[in-house]
């Protein structure tokens, strides 16, 4: 079955191959008049679009021959404007990529890009790729890449408008196209952040501009006549297209099954095949993956979002790849989407695992570019965490919830208290879900139907998913009342209980039987293979049973746990023997340097003493 | 359902339509066909596949002509049956707020009047509310969703009563049979008999006697840590190595 599909799928390749662009893995469905539409929009953007592979790019310049020289005079000028600093290090960058120098390209772009960009262009655009042309012998693969950067600064930095966001769009194509249609696999090599920057930046840049194309009032006539010409351009087609085409290419799905069932790097060599052997190609891969998970999300498809992840383990011991930001990325949609799929315990486990990572992680990223980014997420994903822990409580790592006490305390409390938490819940919701967004742009072909759309615009995509999980949230509302009263009985009649809740007993039974659902999750408890699976488990220290009229409940406790903390301290404690043990012995005939080596001694013990204290501080107070 | 692997490929699911759902075939619209038959074939013969039916959902999410409300409404009553799994807004999450149709069509869309009472079914039999729920669905008020949507989908109510019975089972351990009659929407010799089918036992005071299962067996545990000899070896290893007696050479 599964080689009937792979030759389905490689008959469409040959096919689309000759002529059409990125419709490679999933063919090209976007709209029924596709081919008008691709017309014009290749009319509108130059023809950039497509003939990568023999044209590479060439600047969309065929007007009249005034226009051209009208241009150059333009770019010459501005030419003239770029700091002789910015302009070694263009030289100097695109020297790098040439060679593929993974180390000098690394520094040119974690290092030099940032320096130049806070020192030259905070607040403008880098120079135009046209204008930077002649420094690199205009380098079609240089540019495109250069262009990558430049756009992906228009949009951290400033704000683009609909020029930038269609170039961009356009750029991408163009960086695709020469990675995925050139003859074989090409002989580029790039930093691992970079790939990873380029596979998140893509997807972030589509889901800002499907926000910015929801807003139709702010939309100027031109803005409008674009939009409805160019209903490829960002389409959730075109961006799926690309992630399946990298996965595909690449035969990471593959690669990582053969991994898992312990293959050697020869056998897999041959699995992989000439793409998938490339750092290149295996990277991309594998960062679509996290891609799709991440764009099925904001399209509010948590099912297939888990479905694409079947094959990535999600452990940090044997990464695939050392890029922080792409395992935060990874274990906040993944715990989003079980929240989604109402499997908190699972998220909860994915949250637990990311954030300690990220805090011990913290000391080595604290001058990354993207710490900041990194810390909002873990934000968020305290902020779910909160959200699970209200509705499934469970013991928990203690680190975290300490955390989560400090910065959603007061939101906890509330949502631990069922039906008053809602706006509680509502809050940490909207702030830490992702951004999501519609599948189709309002209708800017049709100027008749645009205007009933702005007279009586949809349900924005957050509030709609904030309606179902809230349906959720309240179908178990009753449950914390309900809990602290059983935590007080061993067994008690049910018309007691109601007459307590000032509920009709009928009503109570039914919520206890709410109670019972809410503390019974699917959960992946054996290392299931593939997130969605799992079995049905309980998640309550407290349970319960009705007996005709007689509810009888049974509490687990968990003892205190001392073996970890007593192993920590006697390792703790042989450390501190053996440094002593090594250090040299006083010698008592010279006793100018004794007093030095004490008070090294001591300032070495002293933080480790404090460092005892507070642990113990810490397991009297849990 | 103790398993979700049963929810996330059925073992009755054909292969062709497993290749659709795992594969990037899904994506093509002229696959729907494919997948909307596979629906109705699940609304005659009591199968139910979820995430094939969203996979149709996914291709009206991405080719708005390609929608169907009718099969979107067969859908929603599928998944409404899930409870208390949330396939039901799992499926409602990828409707898009979809433009308004021209005006000028034939037929209304019956989703936009329907949706809400699909929604209220569904929130009732999320708070285990089933006297509500059938009381709802008896009602004049869901006579259109009954006459033209549940009655073609066969065994829809005695799905409805596995919901219930999955939330009785799971809390009792016995139950009057009144009231479990108010939940499976029988009485009589009706009930009598569907208890018998289910191997409940009812006894001659009318209390229904639920067989033991894992969620209806309780019991007070205290979990004790055990440490492990494993666990040790590290610190024990490091003594043995360095407890040789360090006597300072005294010169």
């Amino acid at each position: 079955m599964a080689q009937h599909r792979k030759a389905l799928w490689e008959a469409d390749l040959d096919e689309d191959l000759q002529d059409v662009d990125l419709n490679l893995a999933i063919g090209s469905y976007g709209q029924n008049g596709l081919y008008e539409d691709g017309a014009s929009l290749r009319g509108q953007l130059g023809d950039t679009l497509v003939e990568l592979p023999e044209g590479a790019a060439q600047p969309r310049i065929d007007e009249a021959t005034l226009l051209a020289v009208q241009q150059q005079m333009a770019q010459q000028a501005a030419f003239a404007q770029i700091p002789d600093v910015v302009k070694r290090f263009i030289a100097h960058f695109h020297q790098a990529v040439l060679e593929n120098n993974l180390a000098e390209i690394t520094v040119a772009y974690e290092s030099g890009w940032n320096r130049l960009t806070e020192k030259f262009y905070a607040k403008t655009e880098w120079p135009e790729a046209e204008v930077i042309a002649p420094l690199v012998n205009d380098d079609p693969i240089f540019l495109i890449l250069y262009r990558e950067l430049y756009y992906r600064h228009v949009y951290s930095r400033l704000s683009p408008d609909i020029d930038d966001r269609f170039h961009s769009y356009e750029n991408s194509c163009e960086l695709f196209n020469y990675l995925l249609n050139s003859d074989g696999p090409v002989p580029l090599e790039l930093p691992e952040q970079w790939l990873w920057d380029i596979i998140d930046e893509f997807i972030y840049q589509f889901q800002s501009f499907c926000v910015w194309r929801s807003k139709v009032k702010s939309k100027t006539e031109e803005e409008l006549g674009m939009l409805a010409d160019a209903n490829q351009v960002w389409s959730s087609y075109s961006v799926l297209n690309v992630l399946y085409s990298l996965i595909q290419k690449s035969k990471i799905n593959e690669h990582l099954v053969a991994l898992q069932e312990g293959k050697s790097a020869e056998e897999i060599a041959e699995i992989v095949g000439e793409y998938g052997t490339r750092p290149l190609y295996k990277l991309l891969g594998y960062f679509s993956l996290i891609g799709l998970l991440r764009v099925h999300s904001l399209l509010g498809d948590f099912t297939l979002a888990l479905k694409v992840m079947e094959n990535v383990e999600l452990n940090q011991k044997s990464p695939f790849t050392r890029v922080t930001a792409c395992h935060v990325t990874t274990y906040y949609y993944v715990g989003f989407c079980y929240i989604m799929l109402r499997r908190y315990p699972d998220a909860i486990r994915a949250f637990v695992s990311i954030l300690n990572f990220i805090l011990r992680m913290r000391q080595y990223h604290t001058r990354s570019y993207q710490y900041d980014q990194i810390n909002k997420t873990a934000d968020r994903m305290y902020a779910l965490f909160a959200i699970c822990n209200a509705l499934s409580p469970t013991r928990v790592d203690d680190n975290i919830s300490n955390i989560v006490k400090e910065r959603y305390g007061e939101q906890f409390a509330k949502m631990s208290r069922g039906e008053e938490g809602i706006p509680a819940f509502e809050e940490l919701f909207l702030y830490a879900c992702p951004k999501f967004i519609s599948a189709n742009p309002p209708p800017y072909d049709d100027p008749e139907v645009l205007s009933t759309y702005i007279n009586d615009p949809p349900v924005e995509p957050a509030q709609r998913h904030l309606s179902l999980f809230l349906s959720e949230v309240r179908a178990q509302a009753p449950v914390p009342t309900l809990r602290s009263f059983l935590k007080l009985y061993t067994s008690l009649d049910a018309n007691k209980l109601a007459g307590f809740l000032d509920a009709d007993e009928e009503e109570m039974v039914q919520q206890l039987m709410v109670m019972k659902q809410a503390s019974r999750s699917v959960s992946r408890v054996e290392n299931e293979k593939g997130l969605l699976d799992g079995q049905m488990i309980s998640t309550s220290d407290l349970d319960f049973v009705i007996n005709e009229n007689m509810v009888h409940i049974a509490e687990s406790t968990v003892g205190r746990r001392y073996a970890g903390w007593f192993i920590r301290n006697t390792e703790h404690a042989q450390r501190v023997l053996d440094t002593l043990r090594v250090a040299p012995l006083p010698v008592p005939q010279r006793p100018a340097p004794q007093p030095v080596e004490a008070a090294k001694e001591g300032a070495t013990a002293a933080p480790r003493q404090g460092g005892q204290k507070v642990a113990w501080g810490s397991v009297k107070a849990a | 359902m103790t398993s979700a692997s049963n929810w996330a490929s059925p073992p009755t699911r054909p292969p062709l339509i497993e290749t659709l759902v795992s594969g990037v075939d899904r994506y093509n619209p002229s696959n729907v066909s494919i997948l909307e038959d596979y629906l109705y074939h699940q609304i005659r013969s009591e199968e139910y596949d979820c995430l094939a039916n969203l996979a149709i959902l996914k291709l009206y999410q991405f080719n708005p002509d390609l929608y169907n409300p009718d099969v979107v409404i067969n859908i929603l009553i599928k998944a409404l049956t899930s409870a208390p799994f949330p396939d039901f807004n799992l499926c409602v999450s990828l409707l898009d707020d979809r433009p308004a149709p021209p005006a000028n069509q034939d037929e209304p869309d019956p989703l936009p009047a329907l949706l809400p009472t699909l929604t209220a079914l569904h929130n009732l039999l999320q708070q285990c509310r089933f006297p509500a729920f059938w009381a709802l669905y008896r009602s004049d008020e869901v006579e259109g969703l009954r006459d033209n949507y549940t009655v073609e989908c066969v065994g829809f109510e005695g799905a409805v009563r596995q919901v219930a019975v999955r939330a009785v089972k799971a809390a009792f351990t016995s139950i009057g049979s009144e009231r479990l009659g108010t939940y499976l929407d029988l009485s009589g010799a009706d009930l009598s008999a569907y208890v018998e089918k289910l191997g409940w036992t009812t006894n001659e005071s009318g209390v229904v006697s639920i067989p033991p299962n894992p969620d209806n067996q309780i019991e007070s545990t205290v979990v004790q840590e055990n440490i492990q000899l494993p666990q040790l070896t590290k610190v024990i290893t490091h003594a043995a190595q360095t407890s040789l007696p360090i006597v300072p050479a005294v010169n």
